[in-house]
């Protein structure tokens, strides 16, 4: 980190670098993470490059480097957040009211206004494409993502994450960890729109083996689906199927299908790996 | 496992019950007195506690602060009711919220300290302070505490109120963020804290319902609610602050995106440590002022 802090320009049209540059590791990222350090913990997160700019009227832009340790946690780590539209900045970004992500090789970067956005909307786009090239090659995305269904995949709402804490923040399962989730599981959420009448939300989680998987649906079917059948399908009270099964050492769930076959078909379409 | 609220819960509308609270409002909310065995929450609104550049408007606070007190203890006279809550010879640290992005806005602590004043509370015994509490002379003296922060949403609380606003009392901040934060009621029971709590300022002038990025904060999820939510139980407080928050999320977000994560800390305090009412049978919410799309 200290020698890409030395390639970072100091300056970016009228912001200046401001303080003391900040690293911090897993052990201090709470000093600086109010509350957000969890979710990133929850990911391979190495450390992090801190520094702040300042304009002459005194607001401030924040510049945070993530090592994310490999290109798939880099990508977790931007895709579990994704709303806003493409920023054309490293291998995939996003800007929105101050608010510049992007990823590249095994970094994720977060560029944030504290003041007027729009004031500091021409700074952080500048600072973000100065900062790219300075992160290395690009990297991978996940390999688990290789086993969604192409067809109707909103590839910009797919989300790649390891724990409970991420899940719910995406998507909002239950209270309790019902899955069974944590640092050693990954897992893939992806929401799909093949046509007006054929739209879900598909989660694939893969565990360290076949018995932590069918615990997991057990889990899974107590708490959230009880009436469900040998088809392991049910309607739920918004008129939408839930439906879950395993595949060797793989959960999938379907949720929010208009109908019992969609969400067959959504399953069906799965890429498991060979063995 | 215990049974766990999921998300067919929201979906049916059953939320509430699963989180320990039940829907609606007691219907007549103007009744003067504390109705029996019920904590009084006070949400008071003006249209004008932001000016037209969204600059908080320090007189008009201070007016809300008074009237919403008066109103908490059944006084006419914010200076009474301040002394209600505290005794001259008390030392009182307010516990503030410096967070960057959303701090307490110091309209708020200024017109706290005032009537701690006027109360007759000696200026070199009242502190304001967030992160150096347990160090701070005043707070490590304190014999009353006053409780005042932002309003907002929180990855892994789900709700970050005034619960959450102690947990710089904790010798670890981390050790609190388990199981969603499940454990921040026990912060009230720490022996700087305990029973010293007067009142619960809970700043909904700019809430923020929604989160993105490492800080979790986009200004895009902050509106111009321009409300307090006053109380002297913090968790009948944070209670009427997550309605807020559940409705305009499913305003703005969407029946199923109220609130993920669920914030059972705020449940918890009521069940597990005992320190009020998450129950909104058990609450008495009593709405002053601006009414224009209160929401609750």
């Amino acid at each position: 980190m200290k020698d890409l802090a030395q390639s970072i320009p100091k300056k970016v049209l009228d912001w200046e670098s401001v303080g003391q540059d900040a690293v911090y590791d897993r052990k201090t990222i709470y000093d600086y993470m109010d509350g957000g350090a969890e979710v990133y913990l929850a990911f391979d997160f190495r450390n992090a490059f801190v520094r702040k700019y300042r304009n002459p009227s005194g607001e401030e832009i924040a510049l945070d480097i993530y090592g994310m340790g490999s290109p798939g946690e880099a990508f977790g780590v931007f895709s579990c957040d994704r709303e806003d539209p493409e920023a054309g900045i490293g291998q995939e970004s996003e800007y929105g009211y101050g608010l510049l992500r992007f990823r590249q090789g095994r970094f994720f970067v977060s560029i944030t206004a504290a003041g007027n956005e729009q004031r500091a909307e021409r700074a952080i786009l500048e600072l973000g494409k100065a900062v790219a090239p300075l992160l290395g090659p690009a990297g991978p995305v996940p390999d688990l993502i290789k086993c969604l269904p192409e067809s109707g995949l909103k590839e910009n709402r797919t989300s790649y994450f390891h724990a409970a804490v991420n899940l719910n923040n995406r998507f909002f399962v239950a209270s309790e960890n019902i899955l069974g989730l944590g640092k050693d599981t990954d897992c893939v959420f992806a929401e799909y729109a093949t046509s007006p009448a054929e739209t879900g939300d598909l989660l694939i989680v893969r565990y360290q083996d076949e018995d932590r998987a069918r615990a997991a649906h057990e889990s899974f079917f107590k708490a959230y689906l009880p009436e469900a059948g040998p088809a392991a399908a049910a309607l739920t009270e918004n008129g939408k199927w839930t439906m879950a099964r395993t595949h060797r050492n793989y959960l999938a769930v379907v949720f929010e299908a208009p109908s019992k076959e969609y969400a067959e078909t959504l399953y069906s379409a799965i890429r498991f790996p060979q063995k | 496992m215990k049974s766990p609220m999921t998300r067919r819960d929201f979906i049916r509308g059953t939320s509430f019950a699963v989180l320990g609270t039940a829907v609606g409002f007691p219907r007549n909310p103007q009744n003067p007195r504390p109705q029996a065995g019920k904590s009084r929450v006070i949400l008071i609104r003006h249209a004008e506690a932001l000016d037209e550049n969204s600059e908080f408007n320090g007189p008009v606070i201070q007016q809300m602060l008074d009237e919403a007190v008066m109103k908490l203890l059944d006084q006419s006279d914010p200076t009474a009711a301040f002394r209600l809550l505290v005794k001259p010879e008390d030392i009182v640290g307010i516990k503030s919220n410096v967070w960057s992005y959303l701090p307490t806005p110091p309209e708020v602590e200024k017109a706290i300290k005032r009537r701690l004043l006027d109360a007759g509370v000696k200026e070199e015994n009242i502190g304001i302070d967030d992160h150096n509490v347990r160090a701070n002379p005043i707070f490590v003296k304190s014999t009353a505490l006053i409780n005042t922060r932002p309003l907002r949403t929180h990855y892994l609380a789900g709700m970050s109120g005034c619960i959450k606003n102690y947990i710089m009392f904790g010798e670890s901040q981390p050790d609190y963020h388990p199981d969603s934060c499940a454990a921040l009621g026990s912060l009230f029971n720490l022996p700087q804290v305990k029973g010293k709590t007067r009142l619960n300022v809970l700043c909904a002038l700019t809430p923020q319902f929604h989160g993105r990025g490492p800080h979790h904060f986009s200004r895009r999820y902050v509106w111009n609610y321009k409300g307090l939510i006053v109380g002297q139980d913090p968790v009948a407080v944070d209670t009427i602050g997550l309605r807020l928050i559940m409705a305009k999320r499913r305003q703005e977000l969407g029946p199923g995106q109220e609130l993920p994560p669920v914030p059972k800390h705020i449940q918890l305090a009521d069940t597990k440590y005992g320190l009020g009412t998450s129950d909104l049978n058990k609450i008495e919410l009593i709405k002053l002022g601006w009414s224009e799309d209160v929401m609750i």
